[in-house]
């Protein structure tokens, strides 16, 4: 006798839709923050890609292994999105054109005492060595060292060679390395200059 | 083996690559040099602390607004009926003339603050800049409880395409506090298959100075 699909093909799109992605949304959503280190960009990335998903609802009903095939199209959707806002008409700026920054008018917008501890912790320093890996360098440490992928797992998650994933680890392990000071925890030198 | 054989076998070290040869080998150097060690011991700790950054919360809500978002979207209308869910006046406003207020909210950082007033309108003026026209971008607000879009009175969810030029692009939101404002205002920027999405926050003053 064949499976029984718990997800009836007769239901409306957006019900199976719900069912299947409200569970991994969260999943998703941390993924998408370690590739990106801020929160808006990574509830931006997954937002994309719950939208380029909902058409292909039907494609989704038949997956077995829903999460690694989500994390691939969480990554390709990355990885492109750094690559168009690299190229990216869109900038949000302040034409100050001269006058004073109106900026200075508005409350909470400077930072606070409180606000430069925190950039100072050690969190900040990690997020800023992350920071400086280039997107398929945090992706393999975000997936592998992080959400405990193996080099195989990934090898077909990320359509990637093993021998690349293991240069690529190696070489962004070495990067976060040389960019935490060896006594990392105890002061000694920002990353940032 | 030496130092250069320990840096390069580390991370299959790390990862439990090694045979048992091999991890012999890396157990006997380590027994004899402190640098290499130290190596160990630094790369253990920068891999656990990368390991142990806990991403923080999204915001309130995103879960249910992006599910809904993508069920609701996903079929694009014609861009006349876009615009007519906000009607001309905002769409209008996008592309008016550039100019400086007191309430000017520029995002160089993803949330800003603006103070408002209970029950005093308020201009919260918006610039965006792009370096080429973009023709039918699609611009998305969400209001928190108790701020209103003047003239929107019942509507929480604002969503118009609209078509940006090269150069500043000054979207003008007359806004009105009815109350205290706990959360944001969203603002979502979606133009090519990508989204860009801002918060304003809104710190509400309950009383009315004295002489105003």
């Amino acid at each position: 006798m064949a499976p029984v699909s718990p997800y009836r093909q007769a239901r409306p799109a957006e019900s199976n839709f719900e069912d299947l992605l409200r569970p991994q949304v969260d999943y998703l959503y941390r993924l998408a923050w370690r590739f990106t280190g801020s929160v808006s960009d990574a509830e931006d990335l997954v937002q994309d890609v719950l939208l380029k998903l909902f058409p292909r609802t039907k494609e989704l009903l038949e997956i077995e292994m829903l999460r690694p095939w989500l994390a691939r199209v969480l990554y390709r959707q990355y990885v492109d999105s750094v690559r168009r806002k690299s190229r990216s008409p869109i900038e949000l700026v302040y034409d100050a054109d001269g006058e004073d920054d109106p900026l200075d008018l508005l409350p909470g917008t400077r930072e606070g005492p409180e606000e430069h501890a925190e950039r100072s912790s050690l969190r900040e320093r990690i997020l800023e060595a992350l920071e400086r890996l280039n997107p398929e360098q945090r992706a393999v440490i975000a997936m592998h060292d992080v959400e405990g992928y193996s080099l195989e797992e990934l090898e077909t998650i990320l359509e990637t060679p093993l021998g690349t994933l293991k240069s690529r680890l190696h070489r962004a392990r070495q990067r976060m390395r040389t960019l935490l000071p060896m006594e990392p925890f105890s002061g000694g030198q920002r990353v940032k200059q | 083996m030496n130092c250069r054989d320990f840096t390069m076998h580390l991370d299959d070290w790390l990862d439990g690559l090694l045979d048992a040869a091999g991890q012999r080998s890396i157990q006997e150097h380590l027994g004899h040099c402190p640098a290499c060690r130290r190596r160990h011991e630094h790369a253990v700790r920068v891999q656990a602390a990368v390991r142990e950054l806990a991403p923080p919360a999204p915001h309130p809500g995103f879960v249910d607004q992006a599910i809904a978002r993508a069920t609701r979207m996903t079929v694009p209308g014609p861009r006349s009926k876009w615009r007519a869910v906000v009607g001309m006046s905002l769409a209008a406003s996008l592309v008016l003339g550039v100019a400086v207020g007191a309430f000017l909210v520029v995002w160089s950082a993803p949330v800003q603050t603006v103070a408002l007033r209970v029950e005093q309108p308020e201009n919260v003026r918006v610039m965006f800049n792009s370096a080429m026209p973009l023709q039918a971008a699609m611009l998305h607000l969400a209001l928190p409880e108790n701020l209103e879009l003047v003239g929107y009175r019942d509507q929480r969810e604002l969503t118009w395409q609209t078509d940006l030029r090269e150069g500043g692009n000054l979207l003008q939101l007359p806004v009105i506090a009815r109350g205290m404002v706990k959360d944001d205002l969203v603002a979502r920027l979606s133009h090519g298959g990508s989204t860009k999405t801002f918060r304003v926050k809104f710190e509400v003053e309950s009383g009315r100075r004295s002489g105003m």
